[in-house]
């Protein structure tokens, strides 16, 4: 709130590390979110090359099945409760008070708590390696009653993610308040910048689905320990129930995990081909659509339980291709008649905009309900997801570390081995995941710890896992670009790549209180009408 | 900021993803031949029409689309400082590309509409039910020799009848179980229409057979069946498809369609020997 008061610079001096500790100083929450989630991403990625070591020859004995179950498990888990959405949090804290012109969080205390859940969560549920039985192994969508019947780790597993859920709500309304209240004098609601707009909506669906979960989280830990029989048909309970309300939240959340990734890609797009987006607020009204039609497309995920309205749930989720067309489009229409230049930044852009396309194109096999049949719980699945998440969101996420580096640690990421990184990643990432998507049409069923060569799968298995190895390697040039960066003294002006939004307009990194002063703001662009003198003539 | 420097390796960079889009296009069009397998049911083959006109779209979208991406990552490139028209949108662009996908959406939606009712007909008589037992780690196929799924005589519990199994008497109903090393094999008719009834009493299972270009979720506390024709003789491959625990990978069987007179010698064999077992205690 504007009546925080700013400490003293050097008025008080305390350890860093207890500084770090008690912080509540949304740029320091912020570089906490976004380095233990790129620990998590690590973890998560360490994990996925031993699910890729096991599967990429047929009978494998790599790991056994109960090895295996844990790992994919746990991968899944990790990547997208401890490095997607938190993630999206670490970018949303720093950015978006800066990008509105405001000087901390509405509620800096509790966005300390909502960061301060994470690690433990984190830790919880990576403990389940320690206790008997082992880490949970129902996937990470935890299908009851398979998940009543699984040991401790499971338990651990539900603590977890419920914590993780609290902190999502509660930092979901920390980042309403903080965009309904706290922007600067001329930053109305159609000049915020889209990455604003994305986090904005996100934050909805966080608040509105993610206490669907935390019901459902509370339900499954009912059955477990204290007699109950909510998902367990044996006790009276109704199996289907679980999938039911886990995906009502399960689905936004893949929302959740993707709409902060196209803000960035959409921040990104315009600076480098020095244009506006094309269609600002038909991308804001589009990002809105995805939001809401995100809450009837649950089912789509259950059409081969028999129990669910499978028409319906089919057209609808093919309706999410109409807002998310448009979006498409508007990032094409923004490159035209551009100038573009390939910085990394620019270069993971368009890694997203090309990969994502595909993660469309694959989700409409699912949503032609007949086709689903086949390929549902198939590597095909597999390939879809992770050509949203890994080619979508992840894309995104070095896009924007590239980008927001300079002005985050005021030091710029080498540009050369940032292209190394992105053409191994592209290439790595195009030879694991395109595979799968054949595979899956072969009939490959997913989350299985082995398979007998019967129908020549190794060959696709042994592509898949070497592009897995080649996206691990493409992490070296990207530490070594941070080593480098970090080495050097820091050197960034205030708007290094010549962009639009306000953050753009402090120094870099800002000061503790974020702005000596703020310009006029006439449009969602205020740093360009500073650069050119124009007022836009939106 | 970047400038003429950045040229070289920036015409390079787009002649590397030009480069690699085409070949996932080639990839993509090369992999609809050796992609999903034709189906052996008719109901397959009509889900795999559907995949063939899915795909169809699919490729144009990415054609088209990454075709526009690739033009302007070539044409648009930086040629010089000056600031390129600042174009913030147009309501008629809008517009038309909203309706593009609106299209699309409503004729792939009413063509699976088509196929998911030819696939899913309800109360179609039906000469065989096999009914399907999935649990931990394994399946059990269970047929009644008298009762060739016409459901005349079922058990009724208010009768007082000991026997609640799928068949009129116990001694009509055999089964087939196998074990992860030994998979067992379930044998249908071919041409003729196939109920399959999946039960569980332990977790959720799913029934899926490749061929069948289908799989239905064998739920505990649901009774979910399905039918199909095969139209083709031959063994195929089939397995379980949804997380079930430890040694889900493993819940493997096989399916083996044999022409009517086949399948009645394998039915009398199975019979005889179920029978034969029936008297040995």
């Amino acid at each position: 709130m504007a009546s925080i008061a700013i400490p003293k610079q050097g008025g008080y001096s305390r350890p860093l590390i207890l500084e770090w500790i008690t912080t509540v100083d949304h740029k320091k929450l912020g570089i906490l979110y976004l380095y233990t989630s790129m620990f998590f991403f690590a973890v998560g990625g360490v994990l996925a090359l031993l699910v890729r070591t096991q599967l990429a020859v047929a009978d494998n004995h790599f790991l056994d099945n109960h090895a295996y179950n844990q790992i994919f498990t746990m991968h899944a888990s990790a990547m997208l409760f401890l490095f997607i959405i938190p993630i999206w949090a670490g970018f949303g804290n720093y950015l978006v008070p800066l990008q509105i012109g405001a000087l901390d969080m509405a509620f800096p205390r509790i966005n300390a708590l909502s960061y301060w859940l994470f690690p433990p969560a984190g830790i919880i549920m990576f403990s389940g390696f320690l206790v008997k039985d082992g880490a949970a192994q129902a996937g990470w969508t935890a299908y009851s009653p398979l998940a009543k019947t699984l040991g401790t780790g499971m338990d651990l597993w539900i603590i977890a993610v419920a914590m993780l859920g609290v902190s999502s709500t509660i930092g979901a309304a920390n980042f309403l308040v903080t965009m309904f209240r706290m922007r600067a004098p001329g930053m109305t609601m159609f000049r915020m910048p889209i990455f604003c707009w994305t986090m904005l909506v996100t934050s909805v669906l966080s608040l509105l689905a993610t206490p669907v979960l935390a019901s459902a989280l509370t339900m499954l830990f009912i059955d477990r320990n204290f007699g109950g029989n909510f998902f367990d048909p044996n006790g009276g309970g109704n199996a289907v129930l679980w999938q039911n309300v886990f995906w009502f939240y399960s689905h936004p959340a893949v929302y959740i995990m993707i709409l902060p990734g196209m803000g960035i890609i959409s921040e990104i797009l315009p600076v480098f081909s020095r244009k506006p987006l094309f269609g600002y607020k038909a991308f804001i009204f589009a990002t809105m659509g995805i939001g809401g039609l995100g809450f009837s497309v649950w089912a789509h995920h259950m059409f081969t339980t028999g129990a669910v309205l499978k028409p319906w749930f089919g057209f609808m989720t093919g309706l999410i291709g109409v807002p998310t067309g448009v979006k498409m489009f508007n990032w094409l229409g923004t490159l035209w008649r551009g100038q573009l230049t390939f910085e990394p930044p620019m270069l993971f852009a368009l890694g997203f905009v090309s990969m994502f396309l595909i993660g469309g194109i694959n989700g409409a096999f699912a949503a032609a309900v007949p086709v689903d049949f086949a390929i549902h719980d198939t590597y095909f699945v597999v390939a879809h997801i992770h050509y949203v998440l890994f080619g979508g969101s992840v894309f995104a996420v070095f896009g924007g570390l590239y980008y927001w580096f300079p002005k985050i640690w005021g030091r710029r990421l080498n540009d050369r081995l940032g292209q190394i990184q992105f053409w191994l990643m592209f290439i790595g990432f195009n030879l694991t995941f395109f595979p799968m998507h054949l595979l899956g049409l072969d009939g490959m069923p997913r989350r299985i710890a082995t398979y007998n060569d019967f129908n020549n799968w190794q060959l696709l298995n042994m592509i898949s896992t070497s592009g897995a190895f080649l996206i691990g390697l493409s992490m070296f040039p990207f530490a070594a670009a941070v080593i480098m960066a970090f080495m050097k003294p820091k050197d960034q002006p205030n708007d290094p790549w010549e962009a639009n939004t306000l953050e753009w307009a402090t120094t870099s990194p800002p000061p503790v209180h974020n702005f000596d002063e703020i310009p006029e703001i006439h449009s969602e662009r205020p740093l360009f009408d500073l650069r050119h003198g124009t007022h836009s003539n939106h | 900021m970047p400038n003429n420097g950045m040229r070289r390796p920036a015409r390079r960079a787009i002649v590397l993803f030009s480069v690699g889009l085409l070949a996932l296009a080639a990839i993509g069009t090369a992999s609809a031949a050796v992609g999903q397998p034709g189906g052996i049911t008719d109901e397959a083959r009509d889900m795999h029409g559907l995949y063939l006109f899915t795909l169809a779209l699919g490729a144009i979208v990415f054609v088209l689309v990454e075709g526009a991406l690739i033009y302007c990552l070539v044409r648009f490139r930086k040629k010089s400082d000056s600031l390129p028209a600042q174009i913030h949108g147009s309501n008629i662009v809008e517009f038309i590309w909203t309706g593009i996908p609106v299209i699309i959406v409503i004729a792939l939606f009413s063509y699976s509409f088509v196929v998911l009712r030819n696939v899913e007909h309800k109360e179609q008589p039906v000469d065989l039910t096999v009914n399907v037992t999935g649990f931990q780690f394994q399946w059990q196929f269970t047929y009644c020799a008298n009762d060739l799924g016409k459901g005349a005589n079922a058990p009724d519990k208010a009768r007082g009848d000991k026997y609640q199994g799928p068949c009129a008497t116990e001694a009509d109903e055999f089964s087939i179980t196998g074990t992860a090393k030994d998979e067992p094999t379930v044998v249908i008719p071919l041409d003729e229409p196939v109920e399959f009834r999946l039960k569980s009493n332990d977790v959720i299972h799913s029934f899926y057979v490749r061929d069948f270009l289908y799989k239905l979720d064998v739920i505990p506390g649901r009774d979910n069946k399905f039918t199909v024709t095969a139209r083709e003789v031959g063994t195929f491959h089939g397995q379980c498809a949804e997380l079930c625990g430890l040694n889900h990978a493993l819940m493997r069987f096989q399916i083996e369609v044999k022409t009517r007179a086949d399948f009645d010698a394998w039915m009398a064999e199975k019979t005889a020997a179920s029978k034969a077992a029936a008297r040995v205690p």
